[in-house]
């Protein structure tokens, strides 16, 4: 393999002065040129943010980008879309605020469907993201910015957000690794709404390593987020190593051929090592879909309210009055598919139809974690496939907006749940990676990173072709 | 007996006297410049989360405990939706079907009586900013959008607007004595939404009408009167009420329509996401037992029975929670509460008054009155004095004792400095002090007379008396030198 070395040294290496700093920031406006993973390139903006870049913590100079639906101070935060286009963030998001402090350097925002509502980014307000490995293909989404630039080797992790599967599932399109925190394990402060009692800040990297790191960096309760906590002490420590118990798919239905036969491969590749496969029935997935929809429009509803353009964002111009002015602000500013769910939310809201939409979505949520829990007393992961299709073409309608929901089911499980889960690249359909993920008992990420570990054999993850490379006579003085 | 009945209730809004905002940390005061006390979170910005305050989580307890509602172990924060310009987010959060408060009781005096009226909830919310228009514009001011409000809704338990605007006044010196509001209706810290029906007596509720814009009790009062007139009015002529909402308009002493039926509102309620239900702990709910004190009402009646006050003397010293404290310092430190009391409502409340000061923020600590108060008691010195004293001790910021010492008012008073004074009347005359041995109260006066003239005005004429009393019956040619 003629890949670059991509050990620390080398991300520190691209952000070592100003000088490197410019022509990193070059190095990525190129690149990206042909994927379109960023809305917003600028590492110099970002090194300014950091007091210590030349800290000793294995994250220390090291560079990130962010999906541009968490706040970084100075940066962009349109959250793909036009209603937000001109809004600069005025503070910075508790997990950013913590790489920051381990000497991480945020380098830009990247692209997403709008307010993290697509599994394409082809919702972004602002322009599509190409698959890496194909251009042709989506990145999938809602992170979808964020795969693509990790597949592409621009950054070596960058934060995303995971409603219904948004890190989980372009992580697998891409290649990368995906976590999906347990919900509260991250704080959510910064991190624009869309369904709060689901969504999560998440991680997508090039290795289990620096998947681990991020998340021990981010990690934590944050009085600035009351529904974060801390992990129960001593999680690491008790994590549970290979060979451990694994809860597979009796039949897993409506996967495309090329997905069966990576997650039948992975099963296969777990017995090799000696690992126990118990096949379980989820009696309650063919509701996941559903229940997640009702419950992530409705809080929806009410998340996406306060953009009116009276205190910040685009407003419409010369209207007579501030009705007027809100509603065709909200009109002008919002994509078709945040009107959707809004009116969606605000339907199974209402008075009279709470208790057959809302209220029973709630109920057959707690159903849903009753069998997961249940389940988990039997088993120590549980695999799954992340997505039922492998890949889909770039503005193809290969897969209409409604299946693309019913295929949110894998994912969206572990957040009407809160438990942890990681997407990591099992193997690939034609050109495309195919991902897979694990699912374990809330608060035990470790667990998770352990079992990958053993599956990758440590190997990072496996670049794009035509991934970021240095230039012939790159300063190689800085690349120490 | 009236041909109707009335039901009337009240929602009443508090501000909470915390010092940052209910979920931010932003200053919570009044009359700052205009967009001053704001942060991204009570501006509603993309990505911010709430952070509820324990500080007012601890007031909305404390008014439960006073208001002997059933508190709730597991209270929820709800998101209730419309669109404002003056909501930052276009839902308030507030409380709806697990507040912190429900049922619950309160007693009051009205017409000679005591009430008793009932509660449905109290709940903690967030308020609005203020929207200002200004000629073709509309500015808004979000320094009030995230104060913290409780909300506090009565049962339709009053019949009159006379009743409703006495619990009002009971309730104000209520929130007071907790510490947690200032309860000033004018500057809007307390406000006060009424709804009255009325009915044929004994036929229960009628339809419900609205009253807004109650900027003082007395309009409580006057609006209620004016709606029983008007809706009694209706229903004899065979009319029906119209369900709506209408503002009391103080000038022209009436109230108007604002909004017919409120059924256009789905307010969609749903449980915050971004704030987990508050379950209160043994530590807190101890931390609010301590903090409610002993609350007006009860405090009156003990002033009363202990200290044998009079009603109105009762009624006023425990009136203001200060000033009931101040009056028991006092007390403990030997002062007569009869006397104490009567000098609060008199010749301090006047002093006070005149200075347009507070007894809070005055130089009168209750050890300085508690020392006047003994000093007059002892009768070294007498009521004018004591009121020259106070007036000295609210400009001057100085003990009693030492005001006496420096103007000399001890020492006229003191039978040591009087001595010489009296002896030398008694010597000039002899006739008078023989009358009054004889019992002669005329010869009495005389030679009072003579001893004031000479030790001037600040001489306790009783004190006087006694010591010309003494000294007649008493003397002897020892004396006469
Ligand atoms: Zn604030």
């Amino acid at each position: 393999m003629n890949k670059p070395e991509r050990g620390i040294q080398f991300w520190r290496g691209l952000t070592a002065g100003a000088e490197q700093l410019q022509q990193y920031k070059e190095l990525l406006e190129v690149y990206d040129s042909r994927i379109g993973s960023f809305l917003e390139i600028d590492p110099v903006k970002g090194a300014a943010l950091i007091q210590d870049r030349r800290g000793s913590g294995p994250l220390a100079g090291v560079p990130f980008g962010v999906k541009d639906n968490i706040a970084v101070k100075n940066f962009q935060l349109s959250c793909g879309s036009k209603i937000l286009e001109n809004f600069i963030s005025p503070y910075t998001a508790t997990a950013v605020q913590k790489l920051l402090a381990a000497g991480s350097i945020p380098v830009g925002k990247l692209n997403l469907d709008e307010f993290g509502m697509g599994s394409s980014t082809e919702n972004s307000a602002f322009h599509p993201t190409a698959n890496p490995w194909d251009h042709a293909y989506v990145p999938g989404g809602s992170s979808g910015g964020s795969a693509a630039a990790v597949a592409a080797g621009l950054v070596p992790f960058a934060l995303g957000s995971d409603t219904g599967g948004s890190v989980r599932q372009p992580a697998a399109f891409c290649g990368t690794y995906g976590l999906k925190p347990t919900y509260g394990a991250v704080s959510r402060f910064g991190l624009t709404a869309y369904a709060s009692s689901l969504e999560c800040v998440g991680i997508l990297a090039d290795s289990v390593h620096t998947t681990r790191e991020v998340f021990r960096t981010i990690m934590g309760a944050d009085p600035l987020d009351q529904t974060s906590t801390a992990a129960p002490e001593g999680q690491a420590d008790t994590a549970k190593s290979s060979p451990c118990t694994i809860g597979v798919l009796k039949q897993p239905e409506g996967l495309d051929a090329a997905t069966e036969a990576v997650y039948l491969a992975s099963i296969e590749r777990m017995k090799d090592l000696g690992w126990t496969i118990v096949p379980i029935d989820l009696s309650t997935l063919e509701y996941v879909v559903p229940v997640y929809y009702t419950i992530a429009t409705a809080e929806a509803s009410a998340n996406l309210a306060r953009y009116t353009g009276i205190r910040y964002g685009v407003r419409e111009q010369g209207t007579a009055n501030h009705e007027e002015m809100v509603r065709l602000t909200r009109e002008h500013g919002f994509g078709n598919e945040v009107k959707l769910r809004i009116l969606l939310g605000t339907y199974v809201l209402r008075s009279g139809f709470q208790d057959q939409y809302y209220v029973r979505a709630q109920k057959i949520r707690t159903l849903i974690l009753r069998e997961i829990t249940e389940l988990f007393t039997r088993v120590d992961m549980m695999l799954m496939p992340v997505f039922p299709v492998s890949g889909f073409r770039l503005g193809s309608k290969q897969m209409t907006p409604f299946q693309q929901k019913m295929a949110d089911k894998f994912t969206a499980t572990a957040n009407l749940a809160g438990i942890p889960s990681l997407s990591f690249p099992a193997g690939k359909a034609g050109q495309l990676p195919v991902g897979m993920q694990l699912m374990a008992p809330v608060f035990h990420e470790e667990r998770l990173f352990n079992a990958a570990e053993v599956l990758s054999g440590g190997r990072p993850i496996e670049l794009a072709p035509g991934s970021l490379v240095l230039p012939d006579g790159y300063d190689a003085k800085a690349v120490r | 007996m009236a041909p109707f009945q009335t039901f009337i209730g009240l929602e009443i809004h508090i501000h909470l006297l915390t010092k940052t905002k209910v979920f931010c940390s932003c200053r919570s005061a009044f009359g700052d410049p205009p967009n001053t006390n704001v942060c991204p979170v009570c501006l509603g910005y993309p990505g911010v989360l709430p952070a509820v305050n324990r500080e007012a989580l601890k007031m909305a307890y404390m008014v439960g405990t006073a208001l002997n509602c059933d508190l709730s172990m597991h209270t929820v924060f709800e998101r209730k939706n419309y669109f404002y310009p003056d909501m930052p987010k276009n839902y308030q959060i507030s409380q709806f079907s697990d507040p912190v408060g429900r049922g619950g009781w309160f007693e009051f005096e009205t017409g000679g009586k005591i009430k008793r009226i009932s509660f449905h909830d109290i709940h903690l919310e967030e308020d609005a900013g203020k929207m200002i228009h200004d000629g073709s514009r509309t500015l808004l001011d979000y320094n009030r959008a995230g104060t913290s409000l409780l909300e506090i809704v009565t049962n339709p338990d009053f019949s009159s607007g006379e009743e409703a605007e006495d619990f009002l006044q009971a309730f104000r010196r209520l929130v007071r004595y907790l510490g947690v509001c200032d309860g000033n209706m004018e500057e809007g810290s307390l406000r006060c939404d009424a709804n009255i029906s009325i009915n044929r007596q004994g036929k229960g509720l009628g339809t419900k009408v609205e009253i807004k814009n109650l900027n003082s009790s007395r309009f409580v009062r006057k609006a209620m009167a004016y709606e029983y007139r008007r809706q009694a009015k209706t229903l004899k002529l065979g009319g029906a009420i119209v369900q709506e909402t209408r503002l009391w308009n103080e000038e022209k002493q009436k109230t108007q329509n604002m909004r017919t039926k409120e059924a256009a509102h789905d307010y969609r309620y749903f449980p915050e996401p971004d704030l987990p239900p508050f379950c209160p702990d043994e530590g807190f709910l101890m931390g609010v037992a301590e903090a409610v004190p002993e609350l007006p009402f009860f405090r009156k009646q003990r002033f009363g029975r202990q200290y044998g006050l009079t009603a109105e003397l009762a009624d006023f010293i425990a009136d203001e929670k200060f000033r009931a404290d101040f009056f028991e310092v006092c007390v403990d430190e030997g002062a007569d509460p009869a006397e104490t009391a009567k000098w609060l409502k008199g010749e301090v409340a006047k002093q006070l008054a005149r200075r347009e000061a507070d007894l809070e923020g005055s130089f009168l600590s209750s050890f300085r009155m508690a020392e006047l108060m003994k000093l007059l008691g002892s009768g070294r010195i007498h009521a004018n004095i004591g009121r020259q004293v106070l007036e000295l001790v609210l400009d001057e910021d100085m003990d009693p004792v030492r005001l006496i010492e420096r103007e000399e008012f001890a020492g006229s008073d003191d039978r040591e400095a009087l001595g010489p004074v009296v002896d030398q009347v008694l010597s000039n005359n002899r006739e008078a002090v023989l009358q009054v041995r004889d019992g002669s109260q005329k010869a009495l006066g005389f030679l009072m007379g003579q001893v004031l003239k000479t030790a001037g005005q600040q001489a306790d004429p009783k004190l006087v008396r006694r010591i010309l009393l003494d000294a007649c019956h008493e003397e002897s040619p020892a004396r006469k030198d």
